[in-house]
């Protein structure tokens, strides 16, 4: 019993542990992961393809490739920590804790970095100015305004779409700003601007300037005038991709489908025309391992920086000495 | 402009150090740490005046990272020059030297772009400032400790493989937790706030992490074997190697969530 702790404590076996760990996630970088079985059949030969998708090094991290060693790994660095941290508090002077810090906090980062591959969740939703979604938690996340910030050469400044939450129609927190590097933080959940898409649809301008936007398979009704915007399609003849709308209109003049452009057309007195309506792309991410992972990265910021710290401080006294 | 005066700079201090080199006797040559303090001096204004420029702190393109990794190697190369605790060779300082000019060298490839850009959306953060300062700043520190490896395993003088050892372990002791805080702990941070997911395996984070794990191999091998070994020295060289892929070689061969940077 004391010769397999003594094994199981060693450095030379958590040297063995971090090649093994280092060699594996080399190779994983060099094949493509994640991808279709049928993928490495057509990127390799085929003895190539069958290794590296029945040893599982197309899914490195998950498989027992990486998942093994780094539980091996777990083991000898508790035990070694247990033992040194031991051996520490033995001592009546000259206590050095910073390894203990640092190895306590790897061992808090790999239980952060279990809870959170098996806790995980995520969901996106698109929505456009005025739409609301219900979160997980009953919350309802209203969507203001999103808006497509650029910078004069036409590169992306930033994304911001401005929420309301609301819960049991109580407002709980009004014109917030969601941006890139800047979540929604609601309790468990995290609220992210993930991305964004423009959609086509149908602007109706009535003679008092009063404006209906229409999405598709929605109608607009007034003064004996029906649009229904039916769908688009790609402008004949425009290789730019430039999209029209297809609408069936009835009354002020027109009956029948009727194709529309930017440029716009006038049914009656209405001006109908297209116009692109932006819609934020929101993710929304509950890490239960999150936590974890962030204390134990301070433990391990906090344990580098003290064994270096008692390191310069022995070494200067030897000097001295 | 004053990017190819710090460039002219870091050569002129090259030469200094050669001429040196052949010249007998232990006197100091005291010419190219002020050459070096001007260049490092050029390119941090250089940056500084980018970032005006941007409205942002200039450390979000390839141009911009090169500048300051070869400025802070000759800051730390200056430093080692004047310390008095450690024997610091003329060799170690003038491989310094050449490792700086080569980053100052790739930066001023025409190849590289140059142009000053605000960042994009994902980039507009003071995580990823703190993130990859930091990471380069421990990385000069594996620069130093890959010359004094380097030079380690070439030479016969067990005197002096002591003294090359020593700086190999100083460097990699003092450069291993800036290094953890900038490219592992911050960069984790960052991508919790940027994507949703404080880890991603994507190759960069990958090969951070391989470089890690070399260096967190290093100071173990060097625990528990005897300073005179090689295997430590060779650990530091691969270590360096690791980092150069993770800068270079990700960046141009294994596209993923860093390809900007």
């Amino acid at each position: 019993m004391r010769e397999f702790w003594k094994k199981l404590k060693s450095i030379k076996l958590a040297i063995a542990l971090i090649v093994i760990l280092a060699t594996g996630s080399l190779l994983a970088t060099l094949i493509p992961q994640g991808k279709a079985s049928e993928e490495y059949f057509k990127l390799y030969p085929k003895f190539v393809a069958e290794l590296v998708v029945q040893t599982g090094l197309n899914r490195f991290f998950s498989s027992i490739l990486f998942l093994v060693p780094a539980l091996l790994f777990f083991i000898n660095l508790g035990a070694c920590a247990l033992d040194r941290l031991v051996r520490e508090l033995r001592k009546k002077n000259k206590r050095r804790h910073g390894p203990d810090v640092l190895h306590v906090g790897l061992l808090l980062l790999i239980v952060g970095g279990i809870v959170s591959f098996s806790g995980r969740q995520e969901g996106m939703v698109r929505l456009a100015a005025g739409e609301s979604v219900a979160l997980p938690n009953g919350e309802i996340l209203h969507l203001i305004k999103f808006s497509d910030e650029r910078y004069e050469d036409g590169r992306p400044k930033d994304w911001t779409s401005l929420v309301n939450l609301e819960k049991d129609g109580t407002l709980l927190k009004e014109n917030v700003e969601i941006r890139v590097n800047k979540p929604l933080r609601i309790g468990a959940i995290t609220i992210y601007q993930n991305s964004y898409s423009a959609a086509l649809a149908v602007a109706v301008s009535a003679p008092d300037d009063s404006v209906t936007t229409l999405a598709r398979g929605e109608s607009f009704e007034a003064e004996g005038v029906r649009i229904f915007f039916m769908t688009t399609e790609k402008k004949p003849g425009v290789e730019t991709g430039e999209a029209q709308a297809v609408l069936r209109v009835q009354g002020g003049g027109l009956d029948g489908a009727v194709r529309v452009d930017s440029q716009g057309i006038l049914v009656g007195r209405y001006a109908v025309a297209t116009t692109q309506v932006l819609s934020t792309g929101l993710q929304a991410v509950s890490d239960p391992g999150y936590p974890f992972v962030l204390v134990s990265l301070i433990l391990i910021g906090l344990g580098t920086a003290l064994t270096f710290a008692q390191k310069l401080n022995d070494t200067l006294k030897e000097e001295k000495a | 402009m004053i990017a190819t005066i710090g460039f002219i700079l870091v050569i002129a201090a090259a030469a200094a150090q050669v001429v040196s080199l052949f010249r007998k006797g232990d006197k100091k040559e005291s010419l190219s740490p002020w050459l070096m303090a001007a260049a490092a001096a050029a390119f941090l204004g250089v940056m500084l005046s980018r970032s005006v420029k941007i409205g942002f702190i200039a450390l979000t393109s390839t141009y911009e990272s090169l500048l300051f990794y070869s400025a802070f190697i000759m800051i730390l190369d200056i430093v080692y020059r004047f310390q008095k605790k450690i024997h610091y060779s003329r060799i170690i300082g003038f491989g310094a030297t050449i490792a700086a000019l080569v980053l100052a060298a790739i930066a001023s490839s025409p190849l590289l772009p140059k142009e000053a850009l605000p960042p994009i959306p994902a980039l507009r953060s003071l995580w990823l400032v703190i993130h990859v300062a930091l990471s380069f700043v421990g990385e000069a520190f594996f620069v130093i400790s890959f010359v004094a490896s380097l030079a380690f395993l070439f030479t016969k003088d067990e005197k002096k493989k002591i003294d090359f050892d020593r700086i190999t372990y100083t460097a990699v002791a003092v450069g291993y937790p800036i290094f953890t805080a900038g490219a592992l702990i911050f960069g984790a941070i960052w991508a919790e706030q940027a994507w949703g997911r404080w880890w991603s395996w994507d190759p960069k984070e990958t090969w951070a992490f391989i470089t890690w794990l070399v260096y967190t191999l290093y100071l173990h091998v060097r625990l528990i074997m005897k300073k005179k070994n090689a295997a430590p020295s060779w650990i530091a060289v691969v270590g360096f190697l690791c980092t150069v892929f993770t800068f270079f070689g990700v960046n141009y061969l294994l596209p993923g969530l860093h390809s900007y940077g």
